[in-house]
């Protein structure tokens, strides 16, 4: 397949695990690819509108974006399915989106109306799905909540289930991350720790955050897991990935490590302008655009034309479209209300 | 009716909360094998097994957060702290996901935890070790916070606890465990929510909770010998405040002062005193007075740790001030 390759010195570092693209192409069929593709368009059309809805001041808070990144999250969840625990960052929206929540009650969440996803409580950095514990954007701090969703799950004796978190490069210095990872290895818990290396905590590096390199391979070492390393602009190394991990962690009720070498597209968030990457750099990320990469061998596969694309994408960016009109005509939630929800009943 | 020390009075709470429902568990340092550093889990890894009595190691952040992670999946913690003072290390999760998780999530995720442990000073363990988080803990929306003073209360009101769909910090003392004290032996709870006036009188009333209601009622029977009688109220639970209880008081006596283990600045006492401020402002005679720890650490050496804790005589002053 003519995918561009990882750049400079990138290849021999990490050690990608070895998937065989023919097979999840016969797997997953023209369809279920198409609808991969589509849901990949959804979230980068929706990130586009949330970004431009922000700009027009109807968005306030931090936002976001996961753009350059769909790959990872999408082929998580085609490849295991909506029914077991997930938890992620502030970076939300793919997930929420992917595990059920709707563009319209997504867009009204960032509007901040009554008819968001979390009421307006919770804005972009909040989400939430059934099976989505958030949403939550303390650094490292969401770990230890996904490592308590494996707990249940062993707890409860639910067989066939376990427990997502996704994290950043960033959040693995933390102590929080270290503390879960040794009690989930400790305990036996089903967790998929994944840590998103999209390269940058915020303005910093990793080489200047980090003390080790590759993240997942050293890191799973240090408390007996096993690892793996994707190559998180490849939908078909994510899905294959993904696939094989769970199945792992299904069969042994041990936890494992991920790691998804990935770059994001925009700054940390709206307000960063990137300015510690060179244009050329970011252009050459670029170049490897999961959405791209997918449509590519879609199109070399006869399942997709270029024309085709361009109507997914343009109905794509229609939904989010209505969405912001759905978010713009819904009610401000009443401040009469703003003290309700602090406490559960009973 | 039985005869037991606060320790065992909570352990019969969590024994028959465990046996009520299945989902409910106990986690934390030493709460297994070692049967709890106070022994207040004792026996309950014999009975329940290590699926439910589990021991952890020394990583309150992480098993912290893992209980609400838990709480938010369908189970009913348990979590004790070895002492409040190391709840600090999990503070993160307290504070940003355990109390904030119902609301941020629009009420899609509650989070049924009860954290307990022991609270406050105990016998010269110094600066780091004697720390009173209710005020702390009781400036965040989203908790419970309950601080009994006796084995009747601290049964009752853990059993409420693990009933509670919020998180709850539950607070102890361990200078207190092995208070002993008539209960029922049939089971019973105690409402979240509802302070108690544990002694009558008409001059001044007393609000306090927790371990320092041992020095109000010192200081109550030194007046009674005076002719002056003292109207005691146990807060027990500090978050939702009771004060209704406290301002029907206030409006009898028409005096207050108010005595907390914790430190003066943004108190408990602080609270309360406002509230009474609110509610009784034109029936109180005198300003009111309170009495907490100074605004130091807990010094370790035996003399200066009672002078800077609240005890009999400095509460005494506080009375005879309001009484002026």
């Amino acid at each position: 397949m003519g995918y561009p390759k990882l750049e400079g010195d990138l290849e021999p570092k990490y050690r990608f695990y070895k998937h065989n693209a023919e097979k999840v192409i016969s797997e997953l069929g023209a369809k279920g690819l198409l609808e991969q593709l589509r849901r990949m368009l959804l979230i980068r059309n929706f990130e586009l509108r949330g970004e431009a809805a922000y700009q027009h001041g109807k968005v306030g808070g931090f936002y976001h974006s996961y753009m350059g990144q769909e790959a990872i999250q999408v082929g998580c969840v085609a490849a295991s399915g909506v029914s077991h625990w997930y938890t992620t960052t502030y970076r939300c929206h793919a997930l929420a989106m992917l595990l059920g929540a709707t563009p319209n009650e997504m867009m009204a969440e960032l509007y901040g109306k009554a008819t968001g996803n979390a009421k307006g409580m919770g804005g972009s950095m909040h989400m939430y799905a059934d099976r989505l514990l958030g949403g939550l954007a303390i650094v490292g701090g969401h770990v230890p909540i996904a490592t308590g969703a494996a707990f249940s799950i062993k707890y409860l004796k639910q067989k066939g289930l376990a427990s997502f978190c996704f994290m950043g490069d960033g959040a693995v210095v933390q102590g929080a991350v270290h503390e879960s990872l040794n009690l989930a290895q400790l305990w036996e818990l089903p967790c998929l720790y994944v840590v998103e290396n999209n390269k940058w905590g915020m303005g910093t590096s990793i080489e200047r955050a980090l003390a080790i390199d590759p993240i997942a391979e050293n890191l799973a070492k240090a408390y007996g897991m096993k690892s793996y390393t994707f190559d998180g602009m490849d939908f078909f190394n994510c899905y294959a990935g993904f696939k094989e991990a769970l199945n792992e962690v299904l069969k042994t009720s041990k936890p494992v490590l991920i790691e998804c070498v990935c770059e994001r597209f925009r700054g940390h968030s709206i307000s960063d302008p990137g300015l510690y990457r060179t244009k050329e750099e970011l252009q050459r990320t670029m170049e490897r655009d999961p959405i791209l990469l997918l449509k590519q061998t879609l199109i070399e596969h006869g399942m997709l034309t270029e024309e085709q694309f361009k109507e997914m994408d343009k109905e794509a960016r229609e939904v989010m479209i209505a969405a912001m009109k759905f978010a713009e005509e819904s009610p401000w939630p009443d401040v009469m209300t703003l003290e309700r929800g602090v406490y559960a009943d009973g | 009716m039985q005869t037991v020390e606060i320790r065992e009075a909570l352990r019969q709470a969590i024994d028959e909360e465990m046996a009520r429902d299945s989902r409910v568990f106990i986690m934390g340092e030493e709460v297994a094998e070692y049967n709890g550093a106070y022994k207040v889990t004792k026996g309950l890894l014999d009975k329940w097994g290590p699926e439910r009595v589990i021991d952890t190691p020394i990583c309150e952040n992480g098993f912290a957060g893992l209980a609400i992670g838990a709480a938010q999946t369908g189970l009913r913690p348990i979590v004790e702290f070895m002492s409040w003072n190391f709840s600090f290390v999990a503070a993160d999760q307290l504070i940003s996901n355990a109390c904030k998780a119902h609301y941020m999530s629009g009420g899609r995720f509650s989070v049924p935890v009860v954290f307990r442990g022991p609270n406050g000073a105990a016998a010269q363990v110094s600066c780091q070790h004697s720390h009173n988080v209710e005020a702390i803990y009781g400036n965040l929306p989203g908790f419970i916070i309950i601080a009994p003073s006796n084995a009747y209360d601290h049964k009752g009101l853990l059993k409420s606890a693990i009933r509670c769909n919020n998180p709850v910090i539950f607070l102890e003392n361990e200078l207190c465990y092995g208070d002993k004290m008539e209960i029922p032996t049939e089971e019973y709870l105690v409402p979240i929510g509802k302070a108690k006036v544990i002694r009558e009188g008409k001059h001044v009333t007393i609000v306090s909770y927790s371990r320092m209601l041992k020095f109000c009622k010192e200081a109550a029977d030194e007046l009674a010998k005076q002719g002056i009688s003292c109207e005691i109220i146990d807060l027990r639970t500090i978050k939702p405040l009771d004060i209704a209880t406290v301002a029907e008081s206030v409006r009898k006596t028409h005096r207050c002062v108010l005595v907390e283990e914790g430190h003066v600045f943004a108190g408990i006492s602080a609270e309360v005193g406002f509230q009474v401020m609110e509610h009784c402002f034109d029936d109180l005679d005198a300003p009111l007075q309170r009495v907490c720890s100074r605004e130091t650490p807990l010094p370790y050496s035996k003399p200066l740790e009672k002078e800077t804790l609240p005890n009999k005589e400095r509460i005494l002053f506080a009375l005879q001030e309001v009484l002026r």
